[in-house]
């Protein structure tokens, strides 16, 4: 470390020196090899939990060419996460959709962007919370060998109750500044993998004994995503899939904290997709030759448990070591929900900061030093959320799995096309950036777009997702539209309240060219 | 006097930072030495969620904040003391300030040590807590809602009998070097209402222990100020340290527990349970830290 400054005039004239041999902006630079890089990447995608909650509705939409749909879902993630990439480099000191789309497109879209990044982010911890809910009595039943005790989470206030539980310690421990340690992440991940893999070989297993629930031959086709009956069926199931592969473009973007930032963020990402992809190849072919996609018991097509998969499944695939997989799944989703709200209450306090939320968001709590506001209000919108679509629908966590897939095609596809935009005088300058900072967001973009236009259409139907509906039209649509249209008039009521930022006065808008820092 | 000693204000924009502000002006007053107001703010590592949680747009935010609060620091400091403010990142604040004493080759970390919210004067804090547990230089811990007098008036050292008083006598000279503030040695006595006997005898043994200690503190002692011993008496530490009359422009001065590595900090019971009831700031001299005292 270099030497301490040493200056020596009156206090009120002191600037604040920063210790130097610190990384400036406070990242813990340099401390994240390849391994590392990767679990934090598993971490992020929490696999346990995303295919409790995603095989049943991508079932549902897509059937048997599920494994087809899950790969060609990655496409348009992987587009958007090269544009990301080229964001984040370009601008280091944003770090969300909100800035990079307001500088891009100045504070109207710049607010939608940040607005439906906090929406998926509100409605993920909701979902998050009520899978952790359910694996819970699920994993005490499991425990004390009684059935009865894993019913309990279909009796209403006590899950509500519960995940009130799960929101204000998840809450408490963001707003102590709290993070889970490297040794915590590595079990954590490890015991996940294990655990899906086990899963897919005991259910393999079954088939091949004949005592599978609804034995469903594998068949090469099942690879083949053009084979899905429908274009709006292929839309609803690549929606699902961005919410699958949702959180691995985190790897792309961290630079300064990895040991080698030109080479270990990209080999991260890829072999975090690898992974990533093998397992959800291994546990969508397996669990659809166990249960098949009828409507049956433990038919993935069974709206009763398509919101929650393995909480069905565990016990007829796994038998004695069923507790295993709720652990996993427990342990996943609380972990989980624990870091997604860090996301959330980072942003809003961004948006506070420029003035595109009322000032509150932006306090920074003096003893944890963590936006303790925004945190709070993260958890109190949240668990208000859930406590609404539980009451309305009972089926309500496949309902929010499709509204989330749309809000997060949303927000990518806002971001990926502010990257166009923003990068749009240096496009044609290299082969390079025509590929990365043009061609691939753009497309990536625009795929979203449809992805999203499209599901947006076809939820009006009452058939959608679970079935819920009011007054004849898809509670999906309804809830979509809803969290849109809010935003759009809390917009108006932050430009009347405060004007300045919608004027342009905190946050430029600009090119790259614009010799910005 | 070959260098100004400096001394590592732990600060945090609360009444517990506010109160360590206090304390450090206070001493500086004491010493001659500047303050080295220091706001540790926490590295972010990556968060592992679903959500870019945009660490480096975080961190400058933080910093920025974080420079607000230290001006606010600042100008919490009178003008006849100099005071730098320094923002600096740790895993933890502790360890940060640990880091801070280190790098400016501190004399002392000054910490606000309440626990706010809980009605004793002095529960010591997390972060006051950890420091005790690992720093390497004094730790000087702050009452809750210290102001800092015109000028320190006694100095305060409790003395245990175990072997090891006379580390802490060291620091006691060191500290007290050419001041004019008065001195106090005292002895804690815990008296058991059921053998009032033995406690006399007790305390006759401190007092008569205390005089050696005087007398050696005397040989190498510069003070100008009048040296008193004292033993008090009470059915708890904390009773005792309550019977003895305070100043309010006083501070104490203990050592730390023989269970502590060499120049590590550990409270022992006494000091600990001592907390509970002092009425003005205490200053924890590690068990070796003696040689390298401020000047």
């Amino acid at each position: 470390m270099a030497s301490s400054p040493t200056p020596s005039s009156p206090a009120a004239t002191m600037p604040a020196a920063t210790v130097t041999g610190i990384s400036p902006k406070g990242l813990s630079a340099g401390s994240i090899g390849l391994l590392g890089a990767t679990v934090i990447g598993i971490s992020c995608i929490a696999p346990a939990y995303t295919l409790t909650a995603s095989l049943g509705p991508t079932a549902a939409a897509v059937g048997t060419q599920m494994p087809g749909i899950f790969l060609v879902g990655f496409l348009p993630m992987l587009l958007v996460a090269l544009g990301y990439r080229e964001l984040n480099n370009a601008m280091p000191d944003s770090g969300t959709s909100f800035t990079w789309a307001t500088r891009a497109f100045g504070p109207w879209l710049g607010w939608l962007g940040g607005w439906g990044l906090i929406v998926a982010t509100v409605v993920v911890l909701s979902n998050l919370a009520g899978v952790a809910v359910d694996f819970l009595y699920l994993a005490l039943a499991q425990l004390f060998g009684n059935p009865g005790i894993a019913d309990l989470t279909n009796t209403l206030w006590i899950n509500i109750g519960t995940c009130l539980v799960f929101m204000v310690a998840a809450c408490y421990v963001s707003y102590r500044g709290m993070e889970t340690t490297k040794a915590v992440q590595y079990v954590l991940v490890a015991f996940q993998l294990i655990v899906l893999v086990w899963f897919s070989i005991s259910a393999v297993v079954h088939v091949t004994n004949g005592s599978a629930f609804d034995a469903l031959p594998f068949d090469a086709s099942w690879f083949n995503p053009f084979a899905v009956p429908s274009f709006s069926a292929f839309a609803a199931g690549v929606s699902l899939s961005i919410f699958i592969f949702w959180g691995w473009d985190v790897t792309l973007t961290m630079n300064e904290e990895t040991k080698n930032p030109e080479t270990t963020p990209g080999r991260a990402a890829t072999l975090t997709v690898v992974i990533i992809f093998l397992l959800y190849i291994l546990v969508a072919v397996a669990t659809l030759m166990f249960s098949g996609i009828g409507t049956g018991e433990f038919g993935l097509g069974n709206e009763d448990i398509s919101g929650n998969v393995f909480a069905a499944l565990a016990g007829p695939v796994m038998g004695p070591f069923a507790i295993l997989l709720s652990l996993a799944v427990l342990s996943s989703s609380a972990a989980s929900l624990q870091s997604t709200f860090v996301g959330p209450a980072r942003t809003m306090l961004a948006m506070g900061h420029y003035g595109a939320f009322p000032r509150r968001f932006a306090r920074i709590s003096p003893t944890f030093k963590s936006p303790g506001f925004a945190t709070i209000i993260a958890a109190v919108v949240a668990w208000g959320f859930y406590a609404v679509m539980r009451a309305l629908s009972t089926d309500v966590l496949t309902d929010t799995i499709l509204t989330l897939g749309m809000m997060i095609c949303f927000y990518y596809g806002v971001t990926a096309l502010a990257c166009v935009w923003y990068f749009r005088k240096e496009a044609l300058s290299s082969a390079r950036s025509f590929f990365l900072k043009f061609l691939a967001p753009l497309v990536g973009g625009v795929i979203l777009a449809v992805i999203f236009v499209t599901t947006l259409i076809d939820s009006m139907n009452p058939e959608y997702g679970s079935g819920s509906n009011i007054g004849g039209v898809g509670l999906v649509f309804l809830l979509a539209v809803f969290l849109l249209v809010a935003g759009i008039v809390l917009m108006f009521v932050m430009r009347a309240v405060n004007p300045a930022f919608f004027r342009g006065k905190t946050l430029r808008r600009g090119t790259s060219l614009d010799a910005q820092r | 006097m070959t260098r100004t000693a400096n001394y590592v204000v732990a600060y945090e924009a609360t009444d517990r930072g506010r109160d360590a502000v206090q304390l450090g002006v206070a001493l500086a007053r004491l010493t001659a030495a500047e303050l080295r107001i220091c706001l540790i703010l926490p590295t972010s590592s990556a968060v592992p969620a679903k959500v870019p949680a945009g660490a480096s747009e975080y961190g400058s935010l933080l910093a920025a904040q974080g420079r607000d609060w230290l001006s606010e620091a600042a100008d919490l400091v009178p003008s006849d003391v100099t005071a730098t403010t320094h923002l600096l990142w740790a895993e933890s604040t502790s360890e940060g300030l640990i880091r801070a004493s280190v790098q400016f080759d501190s004399d002392r970390i000054v910490v606000g040590a309440a626990s706010y919210g809980v009605l004793q004067r002095f529960t010591v804090g997390s972060i006051a807590n950890a420091l005790l547990h690992a720093s390497p230089v004094p730790v000087a811990l702050a009452p809750r809602g210290y102001l800092a007098p015109a000028a320190i008036s006694r100095i305060t050292c409790a003395m245990g009998t175990r072997p090891g008083w006379k580390a802490l006598l060291e620091s006691m000279v060191a500290i007290s070097e050419g001041l004019p503030v008065d001195l106090r040695f005292v002895t804690l006595v815990e008296v058991d209402a059921a053998r009032s006997g033995q406690a006399i005898d007790l305390s006759a043994a401190s007092a008569a222990h205390l005089t050696s200690v005087v007398e050696h503190f005397e040989k190498d002692s510069t003070s100008s100020g009048f040296v008193t011993t004292e033993v008090a008496e009470g059915r708890s530490v904390e009773d005792a340290v309550e019977k003895l009359d305070w100043r309010v422009d006083e501070i104490a001065l203990v050592g730390s527990s023989r269970l502590a590595q060499p120049s590590r900090i550990f409270l022992g019971v006494t000091a600990n349970r001592m907390l509970h009831s002092l009425p003005v700031p205490l200053i924890v001299v590690p068990t070796a830290a003696a040689a390298n005292s401020p000047s």
